[in-house]
């Protein structure tokens, strides 16, 4: 992935970010709303758990990085600390409203950006093996089909049937749609494009309007509509630009790949969803997701390559302790994956599992077989949410 | 559709309504492949169509230079001098120098009124395939990539347009390679004894492996991707104008952009799935001229190729018939792309479109005049969209930020209505802002639209209504009709 130098104005208009709503309810629906709301913030590239917290009590944390280290760090216990960027997770830490899973992954090996990606998106048994996403599965399941909030419909989104996506065009000079016109081409079309021709006409009338597509500005706006009487329970945000190869925490703090400032930009994004969402915080889980950790080491340029384990990061009303889990698998060279990579401890399907759980009010077996195709798959509903 | 626009659907632009129709359609598709043209547009809106200017062109010293003016002017409006801060001095700065929107225009303008349809088709799919996605370090080199290292190469060889584009300092940068030394190199030796961070990066040897070249299937290891890495390093070249004197100082020109810098390369032989590469600059091209041949390379891109010109779903007869042309002509493209053409025309299978070639394809049939001259470069219209926002609206663009991994060839990928909406919002627009100087009815004529086309046309009162219809037909949009 590319060095970008962006100046912040250039980084509005072309963030790459997306949002994608889910699982608005259809008109006429009736059944009751399920106990809570799932938002994923998907941390695209692959997210350096131990740049974002640190685990400062291994002695070998300061051995293998020292070059990209920061010594200011906030510190969560005697063990982990805080990327100092990351301040409103800090104060919702300090308020029980999140939590951290360290040395955790996906059961995905291989450091492949993009099979890591269908991987973590699929949530099938391998890279590529599923045409639908966990979380259209888990929506379906739950029985609150909808629309997404997207120009293109995101993996993790897809459900088998039933799911649309929605975002605001902005073409000049395109006047209203013609209704009966976008009927008669529904009819010529065969089954797909038909049944796409036909939500185009019935899709539900979430406007953005002209406001900046920016990954902050989408959460509040998701944060709101997720509030809403009969607004989505489900989002997604992808924040682009961690794959730090080169000066990922060193020197430049502007250099659109420093870690840092893409973890303040999450950060950001943390914040403006707790806005946007008012009262609906305390029914919110909100979960991070990335595709792989990033190595222990340095490379030659103050970054790091691909990896495996990294943490994951919860927050929301529905947390109720602030927590560090992670059974520390140590990163002395033979402690790591591979002699090269943190490895991981916790299946981090175990922890999507218990937030669809939490906030769907799904059963874990049921998650387990038909979300993620792994019936003894472990639940750590209790070590999250007890 | 008839047997002409089929053809040039599934593997070209369309014909616009001035190009007469070949006799022998196959026997065209086949000539198109060496029929170069050069970069045609428009310098007004309603202009004759002619060359693009040599000014708009520039090689790649001439966009390093000018970025450094650019870069040099950046300098002086944050220090607040000789008032470069103002409004007016940085869109100056941008429009004078910077390429992007000169490139953006000429790659549209070159896509609606070039001859050289079908070239220009495997223009987008290779430039799609060894994508450069956006960054503000390198936007001037994107449109030299797409000109000079996959244009350039459409009649050479895999293994030579492979080379060119890795050693071009689009993707050099693009992939982090500038960072790139070999841990046993003098550079780092040297780096190291100042306390200094040196060494390797992966980035690029990791994808020159798994999108470019062989695809995950070939199993290869992590230390195959280090030893892919260690043959790139030395290989560097920011566009900078220190590097840029620095060159013209030690060649005298810096217009070439293979650039290698022993002094940062790794010594010694590497070994790639078994491949002994030597040390030195001659390196790289044999590790690439090894990757071209190499199995899972040929079978990797002949299914890419085939989902894109012949079928979502290609038959394995489609894919084997391309990757035999790959193995029997050692990668000779020429004869890769003959046998592409063969099966796309032989398959009687519709192609699903993306965006950007149906809007080519659409304007094109339409005679519509949707997209600015190069006049407007400096002075935009009031009236019609830019360049820039018609791509993003899209959902697709060359100079968008975005992954290696490029854009899907798959419908399923572009299957929402959000998506299909843009197609329908689109066809409105050009014919509302763009004025198209063919009717539907002529259109469908000249096209021999099908019967269930003509149908849902033929019902509309209005031309409006009717274009739209037939744009966003089943049979416009390369899906199948009901």
């Amino acid at each position: 992935m590319p060095n970008f130098k962006l100046s912040r104005r250039d980084f509005l208009k072309a963030s790459g970010a997306s949002l994608f709503l889910a699982g608005i309810p259809l008109q006429g629906y009736t059944e009751d709303k399920p106990p809570g709301n799932i938002s994923v913030i998907i941390l695209e590239g692959g997210m350096d758990g131990l740049t974002a917290v640190p685990p400062f009590g291994d002695p070998n944390l300061v051995a293998m990085r020292e070059s990209i280290m920061s010594d200011k760090y906030l510190k969560l216990n005697s063990f982990f600390g805080l990327h100092s960027r990351l301040k409103t997770l800090s104060s919702l830490m300090a308020i029980d409203n999140a939590s951290i899973v360290h040395a955790t992954a996906f059961p995905y090996k291989k450091r492949s950006h993009f099979e890591g990606q269908d991987f973590m998106e699929g949530g099938g048994l391998s890279p590529f093996s599923q045409k639908t996403g966990w979380l259209g599965r888990s929506l379906e399941l739950a029985k609150i089909p909808g629309s997404a909030l997207s120009l293109n419909m995101p993996l993790i989104l897809r459900g088998y049937s039933e799911n649309d996506t929605y975002f605001p065009a902005s073409i000049r000079h395109s006047t209203s749609l013609n209704a009966s016109l976008i009927d008669a081409i529904s009819k010529v079309h065969s089954k797909a494009g038909s049944d796409i021709f036909k939500k185009i006409r019935n899709k539900s009338r979430l406007t953005l309007g002209n406001k900046p597509r920016d990954p902050v500005s989408l959460a509040e706006y998701a944060g709101k509509a997720i509030a809403q009487k009969n607004g989505p329970v489900a989002s997604v945000i992808r924040i682009p630009l961690f794959d730090s190869h080169a000066h990922q925490d060193y020197k430049d703090p502007h250099s659109a790949l420093n870690h840092g400032r893409n973890l303040e930009k999450f950060d950001q994004v943390l914040a403006a969803y707790k806005k946007g969402l008012g009262d609906a915080w305390d029914n919110s889980i909100i979960l991070t997701l990335t595709e792989f950790g990033r190595t222990v080491k340095v490379n030659g340029s103050w970054g790091t390559d691909h990896g495996f384990a990294s943490a994951g990061i919860l927050a929301g009303g529905l947390i109720s302790k602030a927590r560090v889990i992670a059974d520390w698998p140590g990163l002395s060279n033979s402690e790591q994956f591979e002699g090269r990579d943190l490895m991981s401890t916790i299946d981090y399907r175990s922890v999507c599992a218990a937030c669809i759980e939490r906030a769907l009010g799904l059963d874990h077996d049921l998650i387990a077989s038909e979300v993620f195709f792994e019936s003894k798959l472990p639940r750590i509903f209790d070590e999250i949410f007890s | 559709m008839n047997e002409h626009f089929r053809i040039a659907q599934k593997l070209g632009l369309m014909f616009r309504p001035e190009e007469p129709l070949p006799k022998d359609i196959e026997a065209w598709a086949l000539k198109q492949l060496y029929s170069p043209s050069p970069a045609i547009g428009i310098d007004g809106v309603e202009s004759e169509p002619t060359s693009w200017p040599k000014s708009l062109r520039p090689n790649l010293e001439e966009r390093a230079r000018m970025r450094a003016l650019y870069m040099d002017s950046d300098k002086k409006s944050k220090l607040g001098i000789d008032g470069e801060e103002t409004a007016k001095a940085l869109e100056i700065r941008h429009r004078k120098y910077l390429m992007r929107k000169k490139d953006e225009l000429k790659y549209v303008h070159r896509n609606i009124y070039g001859s050289d349809q079908l070239r220009l088709r495997l223009m987008s799919f290779w430039t799609n395939h060894f994508t450069i996605g956006y960054g503000h370090d390198y936007e001037q080199a994107i449109g030299h990539a797409i000109d000079e290292a996959i244009l350039a190469n459409i009649n050479t060889s895999f293994s030579s347009m492979l080379y060119s584009i890795t050693t071009h300092p689009g993707m050099l940068n693009y992939l982090d390679n500038t960072h790139n030394a070999g841990p046993n190199s003098e550079y780092v030796k040297r780096m190291k004894k100042e306390g200094k961070q040196a060494g390797l990066n992966d980035n690029l040897g990791r994808e020159l492996l798994e999108l470019h070249t062989l695809s995950p299937s070939a199993n290869y290891t992590e230390t195959d991707i280090r030893n892919t890495a260690l043959v790139l390093t030395g290989w560097g070249g920011e566009m900078n104008e220190y590097t840029l004197n620095k060159r013209i100082k030690k060649e005298g020109k810096a217009n070439d952009w293979i650039v290698y810098d022993q002094f940062r390369s790794e010594p010694g032989n590497k070994t790639i799935l078994g491949k002994t590469i030597y040390p030195g600059k001659n390196g790289l091209r044999q590790l690439t001229d090894f990757l071209a041949l190499n199995e899972h390379t040929i079978m990797h891109l002949s299914r890419k190729l085939a989902e894109h010109f012949v079928s979502d779903v290609p038959k394995k007869t489609d894919v084997d018939f391309i990757a035999n042309a790959w193995r029997q002509n050692k990668g000779d493209l020429n004869k890769i792309h003959t046998a592409v053409i063969e099966k796309a025309i032989s398959s009687k299978e519709e192609k699903f479109q993306w965006p950007m070639t149906w809007l080519f394809q659409l304007l094109r049939l339409s005679e519509a005049t949707y997209i600015e001259g190069w006049t407007n470069l400096k002075l935009p219209s009031r009236y019609l969209m830019k360049t820039g926002d018609i791509f993003e609206e899209l959902g697709q663009s060359f100079w968008s930020i975005r992954q290696p991994n490029g854009y899907s060839s798959k419908k399923e990928d572009w299957m929402s209505s959000e998506m299909f909406e843009r197609r329908v919002r689109f066809a409105d627009a050009v014919w509302q802002s763009g004025k198209p100087k063919q009717t539907p009815a002529m259109i469908m004529d000249r096209i021999g639209a099908n019967k269930s086309t003509r149908n849902l046309v033929s019902r509309w009162g209005t031309q409006q209504s009717q274009f739209v219809a037939l744009m966003c037909s089943p049979e416009l949009m390369g899906l199948e009709n009901a």
